[in-house]
C-alpha cells in the first residue's frame, strides 16, 4: 500500500522551488517569446505555456518520467539507460539541453546527498557503467527523469508524481514570466490555476502512453530557444 | 506501438489495394570515387541513379511509384553510405499523403528508412516536402546510425494541405521521429506530431501562430558547431521564422511559415548554404 502522506511530503519537498535545482534561471525560451512581443500578458503566458505543456516539453517529460519511474520501480536498467539517453537527446536546442541536464544533474546531486537511503545511490552505482564516462555525474539526467527515477526509488504512487512535476515546471515558467513580463504575483498565480486542467490531462496521458508517444509541435517554442542564445539583454539562461 | 496495423487484421482483398515497398540502395567508393554498391527495389519503392554532372555527388532519387501514401500504405527505404562516401538520397517530387480511412492512427501510412552512415561518409537525406491532405495519417520514422566522424546534412519538410489549391486540413495524424546514433549514442531525437485539428494545434504563438508548413534541418559534423554564426545571419534574412542552435557537433535549424512556397524557397538557401552547393536537380524540376 502507498502512504500517500508520505509521498505528498516527498515530492513537496523536490518540486518546491527551493529544492537547488536552479530552476530559477531558466525560463525554457519564454524570454525571447516576451522579447519578441508573443507573451505580454497573463492571458498570452498562459496560451503559450498551455501549448508547451500540451504540445512541447511538458507531455513529453510527463511521458519520459513515467517511464524512466516505471523502469526505476521494476529495476529494469536496459529501459532505463533508453529513456534516460531519450531524454537527453529529445533537446532540440542547446539552452533547452542545458535546462533539462543541469537541473537534472544538480537533482540528482542534492538527493543522493540529503533523501536517499541507500537505494538511490545504489541505482546510481549500477546505472552509470551503462555510459560511456561511468561516473553518476557524467549521465546525461534530465530534470524529469532524475525526478521518476527518485521517485520510483522512493515508492512514490506515479500518479501522483507526473502532476507534480508537470505543475512545478509549469510554476517555474511562470515564475519566469512574472519576473520578466513583468506580471503580478497574483496574475502568475491564476495562470497556474487555470493551466491546472492541462497539468491534469497530461498526467493522465502520460500514464498509459507508450516512449514513443514523446514529441509535439511546439515548433515556435523551440525557436525562442534558439533566438535566446543572442537575446541582448537576458536574465535566464535558457 | 499503439500505430502498427497488424498484418493478420487486414483483410486479404484490402491488402492488395495497399501500396508495399522497400528500396535500399548502398555506396562504397572505388578509386577515390563513389559509386553504387548495391541496390535493391521491390513494390511501389523505387530508386533512380541520375548520372552525375562534374562535381555532383552521387545522388540516388527515391521514387513512389503508386504517386502518393494512402491509409495501410507501407514503405520503407534504406541507405548505406560506406567509409569515405560521399552521395546524397533525395525524393523525385514531393510526396502527398491521402485521406485515411482512419485519421486515429489506426490505419496510417508507414514509412521507415534507415541510414548507415559509415568512417568518413558524408551521408545527404534531402527528401522534398510531404504534403499531407485533409484526413491524412501518416506514421514516419527514420533511423540513422552514424560513426563518430562521419556528416550527415538531413531535411525533412511538412506542408498542410495546399493552401495556394483552397485546400484545408481539418484534420490530420502525423507523427515524423528522428533517431540519430553516432558512434552507438543516441545523440538526437525529434519527433513532431500533430494528431487533430493542425488549424487548432498550429495556433498558438508556441507552436506555429497559425503555420502550415514547417522544416527542420539537421547537420552533424564535427566542424558543424563552427558555422552557426554564418547560419545565424543568413536566417535573419529569411521570410521564414527560423531558428538555429548547436552543440556537440550538431545544428538544428527550424523554419516555419504560413506559406509553402515560400517555406521551400528559404529551405533550399539554408541548405545551399551548409552544403556550399545546388540541390539535386530533382528540387528544380
Amino acid at each position: 500500500m502507498t502512504d500517500t502522506t508520505a509521498d505528498l511530503l516527498t515530492l513537496q519537498v523536490w518540486l518546491s522551488p527551493a529544492f537547488p535545482v536552479g530552476g530559477f534561471s531558466y525560463s525554457h525560451g519564454l524570454e525571447w517569446a516576451i522579447e519578441a512581443g508573443d507573451v505580454t500578458s497573463a492571458a498570452s503566458l498562459e496560451g503559450w505555456l498551455g501549448d508547451v505543456l500540451l504540445h512541447g516539453a511538458g507531455r513529453s517529460d510527463a511521458i519520459l518520467l513515467a517511464h524512466a519511474q516505471a523502469a526505476t520501480a521494476a529495476d529494469d536498467l536496459d529501459r532505463l539507460a533508453g529513456v534516460i539517453e531519450l531524454a537527453a537527446a529529445s533537446q532540440p536546442t542547446k539552452e533547452r539541453r542545458l535546462e533539462a541536464t543541469a537541473q537534472g544533474a544538480a537533482f540528482v546531486r542534492a538527493v543522493a546527498d540529503t533523501w536517499d537511503d541507500g537505494g538511490f545511490a545504489d541505482l546510481l552505482g549500477r546505472i552509470a557503467p551503462r555510459f560511456p564516462r561511468p561516473t553518476f555525474e557524467a549521465v546525461p539526467w534530465t530534470h524529469a527523469v532524475a525526478v521518476g527515477v527518485a521517485a520510483g526509488v522512493a515508492g512514490i504512487a506515479l500518479e501522483a508524481t507526473i502532476p507534480a512535476y508537470s505543475q512545478a515546471f509549469a510554476a517555474n515558467v511562470i515564475s519566469a514570466g512574472v519576473r520578466a513580463i513583468p506580471l503580478g504575483q497574483s496574475d502568475g498565480l491564476r495562470v497556474l490555476r487555470r493551466l491546472a486542467p492541462v497539468v491534469r490531462r497530461i498526467a493522465v496521458e502520460a500514464m498509459t502512453a507508450d516512449l514513443d508517444d514523446v514529441g509535439g509541435a511546439a515548433i515556435r517554442a523551440d525557436i525562442a530557444s534558439m533566438r535566446h542564445e543572442t537575446q541582448y539583454t537576458r536574465l535566464f539562461r535558457s | 506501438m499503439t500505430t502498427r496495423t497488424a498484418p493478420s487484421e487486414i483483410s486479404p482483398s484490402l491488402r492488395l489495394e495497399r501500396a508495399r515497398g522497400r528500396a535500399e540502395v548502398a555506396f562504397k567508393t572505388r578509386e577515390g570515387a563513389t559509386v553504387l554498391d548495391r541496390l535493391f527495389q521491390e513494390g511501389q519503392a523505387k530508386i533512380r541513379l541520375p548520372k552525375s554532372h562534374g562535381r555532383d555527388p552521387a545522388t540516388a532519387v527515391l521514387i513512389n511509384t503508386a504517386g502518393g501514401i494512402a491509409g495501410g500504405d507501407r514503405l520503407a527505404y534504406g541507405a548505406r553510405f560506406g567509409a569515405g562516401t560521399r552521395a546524397v538520397v533525395t525524393s523525385q517530387a514531393a510526396e502527398r499523403v491521402y485521406r485515411s480511412s482512419a485519421t486515429d492512427g489506426s490505419l496510417a501510412g508507414e514509412v521507415t528508412t534507415w541510414l548507415a552512415v559509415e568512417a568518413g561518409a558524408f551521408a545527404e537525406w534531402l527528401p522534398q516536402e510531404t504534403i499531407l491532405f485533409d484526413g491524412a495519417a501518416l506514421d514516419r520514422r527514420l533511423e540513422v546510425e552514424m560513426a563518430a566522424d562521419a556528416r550527415l546534412l538531413l531535411c525533412e519538410s511538412v506542408v498542410l494541405g495546399r493552401a495556394a489549391m483552397g485546400e484545408r486540413v481539418e484534420n490530420c495524424r502525423l507523427v515524423d521521429r528522428f533517431r540519430i546514433r553516432r558512434g552507438g549514442r543516441l545523440v538526437f531525437a525529434d519527433t513532431l506530431r500533430i494528431e487533430g485539428a493542425p488549424g487548432e494545434i498550429l495556433a498558438g504563438a508556441a507552436t506555429g501562430r497559425g503555420a502550415t508548413a514547417t522544416a527542420t534541418i539537421l547537420w552533424v559534423a564535427p566542424e558543424a558547431d563552427a558555422g552557426l554564426e554564418a547560419l545565424r545571419a543568413l536566417l535573419d534574412g529569411l521570410e521564414s521564422e527560423a531558428g538555429a542552435s548547436a552543440w556537440d557537433g550538431m545544428v538544428c535549424v527550424r523554419l516555419v511559415h504560413g506559406s509553402a512556397r515560400s517555406l521551400r524557397d528559404d529551405l533550399v538557401r539554408v541548405l545551399l548554404h551548409i552544403r556550399q552547393a545546388d540541390l539535386p536537380r530533382v528540387w528544380s524540376c
